[in-house]
Formats: structure tokens, C-alpha cells, sequence
């Protein structure tokens, strides 16, 4: 036998051994785990998103209470930083180790459950029957366009008011005690801004999300969500409008590239005059900008649909998961009324149950800012709309982002900007 | 010789045949699983529509029939190619001039090594958040501009800008790591050679031409070979001045950048970014036999 024949005969198997072991690397049945009307029992996983530092003494008392009135289970809390949670949970599903219940947005649940990892709780009777303890939208908020249900447990809600510097404003000769509603109000403060101080100081950071898209009354995909349709001459005047902004100056020069933490960071440094953000930002504002805070105004994001933008969170229960009714336990008991709202007590969101909003926390002032931005936002959430499309990938994400950025340096006219974005985002959508 | 004597020789020699194999087995073990392995799945994914969490099918070529049609994916190739070209000539010698001026014992010298070392050391994401502050429209090198009396210039807003800006910190980046390798090198340049050209009246640009350079040129091709693939596979100086999406409309994406957007997330076409990979490798492998050769045929 030559050398070469030695060679090719010993490592063919191996070869061939690694292929076959490498199309068995990934990838998942959707068969697997235990009942749902099962004895709650196990030890099951629960993890949660870059909650831990926060709010670790209110989770181990959860944990703690309910191992209490359920000793068969023993529930094992597990933390991920907000960085990277996608590729974690990709990480953890294609390993098979996805944690029991899992803090999931509708985006994040949409390719686990098509890939049958995540319980549809509209097909499971035990889940089923639990819808009305939740707040209509926040339920149809986790159901998921052509996957026939609702794949998560709501949790917490948010929307998030517009700030806005008054002392900018008056620079400008705006009142600015009369922040802008519209979105027709928002683009003439911006260019009245942008020619008072010569385009040195610009109203927005960042360029149109598709969040923006939808609030400005745009429709964003087709009925049954298989195509994108903010090409629509709706989509074409909200762009031709920003390229409009980006040549007067009323957009950040840097607003191409700018991420949201940058735009947030230029607010903070008063170089924008608006920036979107939540209840939280008021105490980053108070202590490392005691100048902004003191101008500091807020309103409510522009929209031309009555209907605000709504961030869902849900808790999601594996479907493989061995010990899958004490899943469904513990996932129900986190998200119930008591729970939901004691949590809504710790931190500037809202709960999802059903009635929850209509308590004198979320309705009347307690004269301080946070409850000013509780009851405003609170307020805001009846009727609101989770505007992002659950089946648009980060991918599909960036496509925008980068014809809307060629339509506002002049590369493309915004039609055709926004004919190219749909389009590469339905080949995307096609190819599953 | 009888059956007895001829088995102790035969035993000897599978001995000798399986003994270096079984000191070699845990390092096999650890090249087939972290090193071989991953690449032959990348291989075999590369042929395939998997994404994150399906396996996908096999697809023949038509992962590179995609790309050929990407818009995104000639940009990437375009600038990685850019960066090769533009930022090896600076990596293989701006270094050297650093290590010709701090390989003299001199008193003070080792606070300017460590000094010019310090950026290797420093975190590549501190390093470009500095870059990125500095270089901001407000930042200090505008600021600086504008006290000259010159207007803003767009260095993180403009696509060509961004790009330059970025390899300037690439080659900042190492210029350090490169000067080590050249003062290593430097060392072992003859003193005679530099006095005998003195002495025939080579001035300090003449010895350099004619002494240093021929003396470390096989220094130069290597660190000519390190930088050509390190700056094709460029990823993290660009993605942190240039943000995610990889510029402004994604005009300054490289390819490593193309393949971590497209084949990651719960959404990732690992199919697709396998391919990807697959072509970076065998540019990468390319260039580096390039250079390689280039220094072979130097010798001849």
C-alpha cells in the first residue's frame, strides 16, 4: 500500500465520522418533554434577563415562597447579562439546554417556537384556561403570526415617554412648555432647531426605526406576515421627511451610525435636543447631569395611529422540558397579579394582568418625576401596540437601517431605499 | 536466527512505530476536537441551508451562487481587501523605525518600550471607545479643528473616513506587538556590518538601506505575513467605531463582520456564514502563501 493510499484509507472514516457527527451538531425535533397536567414536581431551571443585579433579593423571595407552597420543586434561578441574550438562547437551544422557563420578547420566542422548543399555551388546556387572567393585548402580544397561538406567559410591559431638553427648546424660541405630539409637530421643532442654531444642534439622534415606521401610521407586513410592506407611500413621506431633516441639520451628523446607547449618551451630554427612554433614565439624568434634569421635559412619543409603541416581556415554558407542569406552574405564579404588580413596584414597568392598571399607583401622582413618567406611561399603555414585527430578524433589522441611511446620504431616492429593504427582507423572510 | 530471537526485534520495532503515537495522542486529540473538527463542520455547513437552531439540507454550491449576488458581501470583500492593502505597508514599517529608535540602551529607553507596548496590552474594546471619543464630531480631534479654525471633519460619520480612521487605530494597535519582534530581530544585526559601512562612509539612511533592512528582511516577511491576515480578518476595531450595522448604509462591513451579522442570533444563517468563512479562510491561506513565496523567490 503507497503512502498516499495509507493516508486515505485511515483518515476516510474519521472524515467521514466528523461529518456525520457535524449534521447532527445543531438542530432540534419538536417531540420531547413531560405533560403539562402533570404532578408539579422536579427540579426545574428559570432564567431571566439581566435581572439579577437589580433585583435579587425580590427573586429569591419568589423562588423562595413558591418552593413554599410547592415542596416537590426545587427551582434553580439562572441570571444573562442584556448583551448577547440572543446568541445565549441559541447556544442553549441548539445544546439542548434551554432552562425550563425562560424570560423571552416575542421576537426572541418566534424562531424558538418555530423550531418547536417553546409550549403553545393556546393548544395546552391546563394554559389555555388562563388567558382571561391576563390583559387581552399583552396575551396577543406573545402570539406568534402562523405558529397558531401564544407561546408565552405575559410579564411586564413598557412603553417609554420622550424627553426633551427645555433649555434647547428656548435656545431655539420654542415653548417649551408645548412639546411636539405629532409627528408633523416633531419635524417642524426639528428644522425650527436646526436653522436657529445654524445646524448645530440637532432634535434626533438616530434615524427611522421600524418602530417609527408603524407609529407614523405606516403599515409594516402584510396580513398574514409573510411580506413587508413599509414600502408603501406612507413609508416613502416618512423617509422623504427625515432626508429632509439629515440635509438641514435637524438629525445628529452621526445619526447613521449611532446605536441606541449613543443617541442616550448624547442626550445626556444635551447635543440632541429629544431622546426616547423610560423611567429609569431619570436617575442616571439626575446624577450625572444635573443641568439636563433641571430642563428636563417629558412627553409622549409622536404617533399618527393613536396607538402607542408597547415593549412585551414573556415567560416562556420548554417544550422539552422534563418537569413541564411545575413549569408551568412557577411561570404562572411569577406572572400573577400579586407577583406582576409587586414587581411593577420595584422597577418603572407595568403589569400585564388583567385590572392590575387600574390601581391608584398607575393612575394618580405622587408628585415626584418617577410617578409623573408611571402615570403618563401607565396611561399610555391602554390600547398600545407592540409595533415591532415578531418574524423581522436582527438581519432584517439591519437591511433597514442601511437603506433607510443610502436614501438619507442621497444614494437612493427613499422609494427606491425602501423597495430594496423590502424586498432583500422577503428573500430573508422566504428562506425561513 | 531461530523464531525466539526474531520476536523481541519485531516487538522492538512496533514499539518504536507506537510509542511516538501515544505521546502524540492527547495533543491529536486536542487539534481533532477544538481545531479539525469545527473546521469540517464549517465545511460541511458551508453546503448546507442550516441556520441556528435547524440543521438545514444540503444545497450544493448555492450558499456562494448567494453571495455572488450580495451587495453586502462585495463591500465586505472590498474593504477587508482595502485593509490589507493599506495598512500592512504602515505594520511592516512604521514598526521597524519605532524599534530602530528604542533598541539602543539608553537611559529612559525602556519607559518609551513599555510606552509604545502599552496599546497592545490595553483592551481592544477601551482602546476604540477612546478612538471612537476622539474622533467623535465633538470629540477632541475636532475640537482641536475647530480652535485651528478648520470646520468638523466627519471622521466617524462619513464611510471612507470611518474606514481610515479605523485601520490608523489598527496599525496604532500593533505597533507595539511588531516593534518587540523587530528589536528581537535587531539584536542580532552584526555591530561590524554597521561599522564597517561607516567606516567606508555610509551615512545612517545608507546603513539602514544597505545593513538593517537586508538583515531583518526575513523579519519584515513574517510580520508582512501576521499583518496581511490579521488585517483581512479584521473585526473588532471596525465593529466598535463603525457600530453594528457596519457604517453608515453598511458601506464599511468587512467580511468577518459579514459572517458574525449573518450567522448569528436565534436567526443566523449558519449555512450561509459557514460559506462566508470558508472564502475568508482561503483568501487568508492565500495571502500568506503570497507573501510567503514572494520572500522564497527574494532568496533565489
Amino acid at each position: 500500500m503507497t503512502a498516499s493510499r495509507r493516508a486515505a484509507v485511515t483518515t476516510a472514516p474519521l472524515l467521514a465520522a466528523v461529518l456525520a457527527l457535524s449534521a447532527c451538531g445543531s438542530g432540534t425535533d419538536t417531540d420531547g418533554g413531560s405533560r403539562a397536567d402533570g404532578k408539579v414536581a422536579g427540579e426545574i431551571t428559570f432564567q431571566t434577563w439581566n435581572l439579577r443585579a437589580k433585583f435579587k433579593d425580590y427573586f429569591n423571595g419568589l423562588v423562595g415562597e413558591f418552593q413554599r407552597q410547592h415542596p416537590d420543586v426545587k427551582v434553580r434561578w439562572l441570571d444573562q447579562p442584556a448583551e448577547n441574550y440572543a446568541q445565549k438562547l441559541s447556544a442553549d437551544a441548539g445544546a439542548g439546554t434551554l432552562p425550563d422557563v425562560v424570560n423571552v420578547s416575542p421576537d426572541l420566542s418566534y424562531p424558538l417556537a418555530k423550531a418547536g422548543l417553546l409550549m403553545n399555551l393556546d393548544k395546552e388546556k391546563v394554559t389555555a384556561e388562563l388567558k382571561g387572567e391576563y390583559t387581552p393585548e399583552a396575551w396577543q402580544g406573545n402570539a406568534l403570526p402562523g405558529l397558531g397561538g401564544s407561546y408565552a406567559f405575559p410579564w411586564y410591559l413598557n412603553t417609554g415617554p420622550l424627553f426633551y431638553n427645555k433649555a434647547l427648546f428656548r435656545q431655539a424660541g420654542l415653548d417649551p412648555e408645548k412639546p411636539p405630539k405629532s409627528y408633523d409637530e416633531l419635524f417642524a421643532a426639528a428644522e425650527t432647531m436646526a436653522r436657529h442654531s445654524g445646524g448645530k444642534t440637532a432634535t434626533l439622534a438616530g434615524t427611522p426605526s421600524i418602530e417609527d415606521f408603524g407609529r407614523y401610521g405606516v403599515k409594516l407586513m402584510n396580513d398574514d406576515a409573510t411580506r413587508f410592506t413599509y414600502n408603501e407611500p406612507k413609508g416613502v413621506e416618512l423617509l422623504t421627511k427625515y432626508k429632509q431633516l439629515y440635509d438641514h441639520g435637524a438629525l445628529d451628523a452621526q445619526a447613521l451610525t449611532n446605536t441606541p446607547e449613543k443617541s442616550g449618551q448624547k442626550f445626556l451630554e444635551q447635543k440632541v435636543a429629544m431622546n426616547p427612554g423610560g423611567a429609569h433614565d431619570l436617575e442616571t439624568f439626575k446624577k450625572n447631569a444635573p443641568s439636563l434634569y433641571k430642563n428636563l421635559g417629558i412627553t409622549d412619543a409622536p404617533n399618527n395611529t393613536g396607538k402607542p409603541n408597547m415593549y412585551v416581556m414573556g415567560l416562556a415554558v420548554n417544550n422539552r422540558s422534563d418537569h413541564k407542569a411545575a413549569a408551568i406552574a412557577f411561570a404562572r405564579f411569577v406572572t400573577d397579579r400579586k407577583n406582576q404588580e409587586a414587581f411593577a413596584h420595584q422597577v418603572a414597568v407595568f403589569p400585564s394582568t388583567k385590572g392590575s392598571l387600574r390601581d391608584p399607583y398607575w393612575t394618580e401622582h405622587d408628585g415626584t418625576d418617577e410617578g409623573r413618567v408611571r402615570v403618563a406611561s401607565a396611561k399610555l399603555l391602554k390600547g398600545a401596540v407592540n409595533y415591532t414585527p415578531v418574524v423581522m430578524s436582527d438581519e432584517m433589522k439591519v437591511v433597514l437601517k442601511n437603506e433607510v441611511a443610502k436614501a438619507l446620504q442621497g444614494k437612493k431616492s427613499p422609494r427606491q431605499a425602501l423597495d430594496d429593504a423590502a424586498e432583500r427582507s422577503d428573500k430573508l423572510l422566504k428562506q425561513g | 536466527m531461530d523464531r525466539h530471537s526474531r520476536r523481541p526485534a519485531s516487538r522492538a520495532r512496533t514499539h518504536r512505530a507506537v510509542s511516538p503515537w501515544l505521546f502524540l495522542l492527547p495533543g491529536l486529540g486536542i487539534v481533532a476536537a477544538f481545531n479539525l473538527y469545527p473546521f469540517l463542520t464549517t465545511v460541511h455547513k458551508a453546503f448546507t441551508d442550516a441556520r441556528t437552531l435547524t440543521p438545514g439540507t444540503w444545497v450544493g454550491l448555492r450558499n456562494f451562487q448567494d453571495m455572488l449576488e450580495d451587495e453586502q458581501f462585495w463591500v465586505a470583500l472590498r474593504n477587508s481587501g482595502l485593509y490589507v492593502l493599506l495598512v500592512v505597508p504602515f505594520t511592516v514599517l512604521l514598526p521597524l523605525l519605532l524599534a530602530l529608535l528604542v533598541h539602543k540602551q539608553l537611559p529612559g529607553v525602556t519607559f518609551f518600550r513599555s510606552a509604545f507596548y502599552t496599546p497592545v496590552v490595553a483592551s481592544v474594546v477601551v482602546v476604540a471607545l477612546i478612538w471612537g471619543w476622539m474622533l467623535d464630531d465633538r470629540g477632541l480631534l475636532n475640537g482641536i479643528l475647530r480652535f485651528l479654525g478648520a470646520g468638523p471633519v466627519a471622521f466617524l460619520g462619513d464611510e471612507w473616513l470611518l474606514l481610515l480612521s479605523a485601520m490608523a487605530l489598527t496599525v496604532w494597535r500593533g505597533l507595539g506587538y511588531y516593534m518587540i519582534i523587530y528589536l528581537a530581530a535587531l539584536a542580532n544585526v552584526p555591530r561590524e556590518l554597521h561599522e564597517a559601512a561607516a567606516v567606508d562612509g555610509a551615512g545612517a539612511l545608507r546603513r539602514f538601506v544597505s545593513v538593517t533592512v537586508p538583515a531583518v528582511r526575513s523579519t519584515m516577511v513574517l510580520v508582512g505575513a501576521l499583518s496581511s491576515v490579521s488585517a483581512f480578518k479584521v473585526f473588532a476595531e471596525v465593529h466598535l467605531l463603525a457600530g453594528p450595522t457596519g457604517g453608515p448604509a453598511g458601506q464599511d462591513t468587512t467580511l468577518v463582520m459579514l459572517v458574525q451579522r449573518t450567522g448569528t442570533g436565534l436567526n443566523g444563517r449558519v449555512g450561509y456564514a459557514s460559506a462566508l468563512s470558508l472564502v475568508v479562510f482561503t483568501i487568508a491561506l492565500l495571502l500568506m502563501l503570497l507573501v510567503l513565496r514572494a520572500d522564497r523567490k527574494e532568496d533565489r
